[in-house]
């Protein structure tokens, strides 16, 4: 289940899902802090948007609502802040010495989060094995059963993170957990991955009984995937061996 | 180098393919996909601003039947006269260059 949000994208009335409408925020935002420096950036943004926004309708067809893979396949089209980079028309302005760090990366810091996906009780001990970079969630939930066991106050300490500590709900808050920093490729990169870990599963199960029987839309696309120019490679980047923060649940 | 040049290139390709007829942004594109000078779109929306900012070309606005009014560029009298001083600098070039590569291929 997914909440939807009804959006004006350059003109283009549309229906889109959360997630969905997370990437396309993201990507938007990352743009405009790329093209700042240009002339006209606003004007820019603006065209940026009526593209995007025709797109995506067109992608769309006669479904109702705007799923992920329209609005990562726009971006394709369009070309992340990364492709855009190779051409540079902002040099009328004199050449500023840009940073090595890439400009579009918003956040590289952690934070903490319930870890949903991964939960016994609440997903506190989850997120916070996340937090602090280990493996496994099972270390931190041994530390508090013995802390439990042995003063009892530490109950009261998970019962509060329970209740403080925010779930990871949408794409970019488990970026965040994850300490990944929040840009569009990660975001695309994450979004892939469990578009093939959903056909992987399919393929597994397919005939016996399975409660992921129900295609997502995106599903049915996904040998369409626009990835000329796209800076995807599920060989490369540090998530091999991490378990993928992402999840089939979110599917479903 | 290679993003330099073809930056120079594809000033003069949008300003000939707007020199025949008016435009909408989309068609543009689409010309230029084709012809691969362009691979992600993003990079023209700039390229059409700063020509239009410096009078070269301009813009109104039409009515559409599918979606919100759409943006049609047409040429300026200004961006005829840089577009022929462009082609005859890439006449020159080209010249200058083929010259010069086929005088090095001779002596190797």
């Amino acid at each position: 289940m997914n909440k939807t949000i009804n959006i004006n994208l350059g003109g283009y009335a549309m229906v889109i899902d959360e997630d969905a409408y997370d990437v396309a925020n993201r990507y938007l935002m990352t743009l405009t802090r790329h093209f700042v420096a240009n002339e006209g950036a606003e004007e820019i943004m603006q065209d940026i948007e009526t593209r995007m926004g025709e797109l995506i309708n067109r992608k769309r067809g006669t479904r109702t609502i705007v799923n992920k893979l329209d609005v990562v396949e726009a971006i394709a089209v369009l070309g992340t802040p990364e492709e855009l980079k190779d051409i540079d028309f902002s040099d009328d302005i004199p050449q500023k010495k840009r940073s090595t760090q890439p400009s579009f990366q918003l956040k590289t810091g952690k934070r903490l989060y319930r870890d949903k996906d991964d939960k016994i009780i609440g997903g506190v001990c989850s997120g916070l094995s996340a937090y602090f970079g280990i493996q496994d969630a099972v270390w931190i939930r041994i530390v508090f059963v013995i802390l439990t066991l042995v003063f009892g106050s530490s109950l009261i300490v998970y019962l509060v993170l329970w209740m403080i500590v925010p779930p990871a709900k949408t794409v970019s808050d488990r970026l965040e957990m994850m300490g990944e920093p929040t840009n569009v490729n990660n975001i695309a990169k994450m979004i892939k991955e469990e578009i093939e870990q959903v056909s992987d599963k399919i393929q597994d199960k397919f005939g016996k009984k399975s409660k992921h029987h129900k295609k997502h839309p995106a599903e049915d696309n996904s040998e369409q995937i626009h990835t000329s120019g796209w800076a995807w490679n599920p060989k490369s980047g540090a998530r091999g061996e991490t378990k993928p923060p992402y999840n089939k649940k979110d599917f479903v | 180098m290679k993003a330099q040049m073809r930056k120079g290139v594809l000033d003069m390709c949008i300003l000939s393919l707007l020199s025949s007829e008016e435009m909408y942004t989309s068609d543009i594109i689409d010309k230029l996909k084709n012809s691969q000078l362009v691979v992600v779109e993003g990079t023209l929306y700039p390229l059409l601003t700063r020509l239009k900012n410096a009078g070269l070309l301009e813009y109104y606005w039409q009515e559409s039947n599918y979606g919100p009014p759409r943006k049609y560029f047409r040429i300026t009298a200004d961006g005829q006269s840089f577009l022929k001083d462009l082609k005859e600098s890439w006449e020159e070039i080209n010249q200058a260059v083929s010259l010069t590569t086929q005088n090095t291929q001779v002596h190797e």
